[in-house]
């Protein structure tokens, strides 16, 4: 039994979960075209794919699965944690992705090199890590607290600690943790160990939700 | 217990506990229940707070007892196993029904019916329009629910819990914020589904259970004051209920509670229901109702923990 239905899973989202991201995709676009300066495009996409795209996607991911209306019904039915996880976050996911490549489609339309970033590997590994790192912490962070506001603080709170003191992230042991190493710091020799780590973490983030979610009286 | 009894056995719960944590401190939502639940239409009546919607949760797997055993159809309910087996055969109509409004009333219940595992299309489509048919909403079928009062909106709520045709139906508070028609309607509705499958109607209208009920517990502070039938709830109130009629502005007192009051000419006609009324020499004993009844239960269980 698939238990799954994308057509409902669509009509049951929020639409301003849609006009959210879309909102800084458009921002984006148009700072990129006000300021029309190849060295600033670059930044400007840069901070998009790998920085601005990470936190909405947390941020969105924190009301994933507790902002839903018939979330008792819901638990109700013989689905299983992982499932509502899966489908949950799967979409948020999915949202994230389309606003990042089709602004990197926009970024190259307008001649904005990426080749710093490295290969294309690279560049999609730029803003995929850290995107899945803060969607799982900010599912995470709701869950744990049960509480939306909680998951969404604490992707705000990582994503600006991160951005002050970026430069210290780059050294020592929180060189691990640090998300935005592969859009900010794309040479950096730890790199891969970095992409690694934020995938296990992100891994653990996602476990540890699966199986507080098994918990159900808690988000009713 | 007959054998007859143990065939038709569907829900075992014994020394169920469930504790929270308020705070500080930890409130004991249910204290120790025991209970045999056969097919047909069971009530549970109680006052706001008395734990039913904990019990009503813990029988659709939502909320994990603290202590205990709860056993529907021989699954264990305190395992994630026994939990998915239940879900599967379980239809739920929460008292705080939440829904997707953006969607028609078919949608939403063509969606519950998928999350419920209804793969097959056409069944499905069937079946949907057999359950709408069924609460009367077929007709506006495909108006999104945002429009409907409160009462259809209700209907909603029976149709999906229906449309997997479930062996145990759970409805809390059911009937709340609906109109008389509206009562009555859902009150029959639930008579008429109880005929093959267990239903258990969660609720603290007196009302709604004496019309619908054969076997009934009542529910208060976690524990269960009484388990029968309406007609031994009323007969353990003989003896306790009296009319009596005072004129001038004096209310009768002597621990004797006031279940209703009639303004006539003579002065005004209490109903009142206590241990006995000895003070009160014109006091008329009286038959009691089921409403005096769950009075006289509350009163007794009152009494008991002041005495503790």
């Amino acid at each position: 039994m698939k238990r799954f239905s994308l057509k409902y899973a669509l009509l049951t989202y929020r639409l301003d979960q849609l006009w959210f991201p879309l909102a800084f995709w458009a921002f984006f676009v148009i700072l990129t075209l006000l300021l029309n300066d190849q060295e600033i495009n670059f930044d400007i996409a840069r901070g998009y794919i790998g920085v601005a795209t990470p936190l909405i996607g947390g941020v969105m991911a924190a009301y994933a699965i507790l902002d839903d209306p018939a979330i008792e019904l819901r638990f109700a039915t013989p689905i299983r944690a992982a499932q509502i996880l899966f489908e949950r976050i799967s979409l948020i996911f999915f949202i994230q992705a389309v606003n990042a490549l089709a602004f990197i489609v926009f970024a190259l339309f307008i001649g904005v090199d990426f080749a710093p970033l490295g290969n294309i590997l690279n560049l999609h590994l730029s803003w995929i890590v850290p995107t899945i790192a803060m969607i799982a912490l900010g599912t995470f962070g709701a869950i744990l607290g049960a509480q939306t506001m909680i998951g969404s603080f604490l992707v705000g709170l990582v994503w600006i600690i991160q951005i002050i003191i970026r430069d210290a992230m780059t050294f020592n042991n929180w060189k691990y943790a640090y998300v935005f190493m592969g859009i900010l710091n794309p040479r950096h020799p730890d790199l891969v160990s970095n992409q690694i780590a934020l995938f296990a973490a992100s891994a653990a983030f996602l476990f540890l939700t699966w199986l507080l979610l098994h918990r159900q009286e808690r988000y009713i | 217990m007959t054998e007859k009894q143990k065939d038709n056995l569907m829900i075992q719960i014994t020394g169920l506990t469930k504790t929270y944590s308020s705070g500080n401190k930890m409130v004991n939502a249910l204290n120790g229940v025991d209970l045999h639940i056969n097919s047909g239409m069971f009530g549970l009546l109680g006052p706001n707070g008395a734990g039913k919607t904990t019990f009503m949760r813990i029988l659709a797997g939502i909320v994990n007892p603290s202590g205990g055993s709860i056993r529907v159809d021989g699954h264990d309910l305190t395992t994630e196993a026994g939990k998915h087996t239940v879900k599967s055969m379980l239809g739920y109509l929460p008292q705080e029904l939440g829904m997707y409004t953006e969607l028609t009333a078919e949608q939403f219940v063509d969606y519950m019916a998928i999350l419920k595992g209804l793969d097959d299309t056409r069944k499905r489509n069937k079946r949907v329009t057999e359950v709408l048919e069924m609460v009367g909403l077929r007709d506006v079928a495909k108006r999104k629910i945002k429009g409907f009062s409160g009462g259809m909106k209700r209907r909603v709520g029976i149709a999906q819990a229906l449309v997997n045709d479930p062996k145990m139906l759970i409805v809390d508070e059911p009937t709340a914020g609906l109109d008389p028609e509206e009562r009555i309607r859902f009150r029959n509705l639930l008579v008429n589904l109880a005929a093959d499958r267990v239903v258990l109607l969660s609720t603290h209208i007196v009302e709604d259970i004496g019309q619908t009920c054969r076997d009934l517990a009542v529910l208060a502070k976690g524990r269960i004051l009484f388990r029968g039938s309406p007609a031994e709830m009323l007969k353990a109130t003989e003896g306790h209920v009296w009319t009596l009629t005072m004129s001038g502005l004096d209310k009768p007192n002597h621990d004797l509670t006031v279940v209703s009051m009639l303004h006539l000419a003579e002065g005004t006609q209490y109903r009142l229901v206590g241990s006995d009324a000895r003070e009160y020499p014109n006091a008329q004993p009286a038959q009691p109702g089921l409403e005096d009844s769950y009075v006289w239960l509350m009163k007794q269980a009152h009494q008991e923990v002041e005495a503790a």
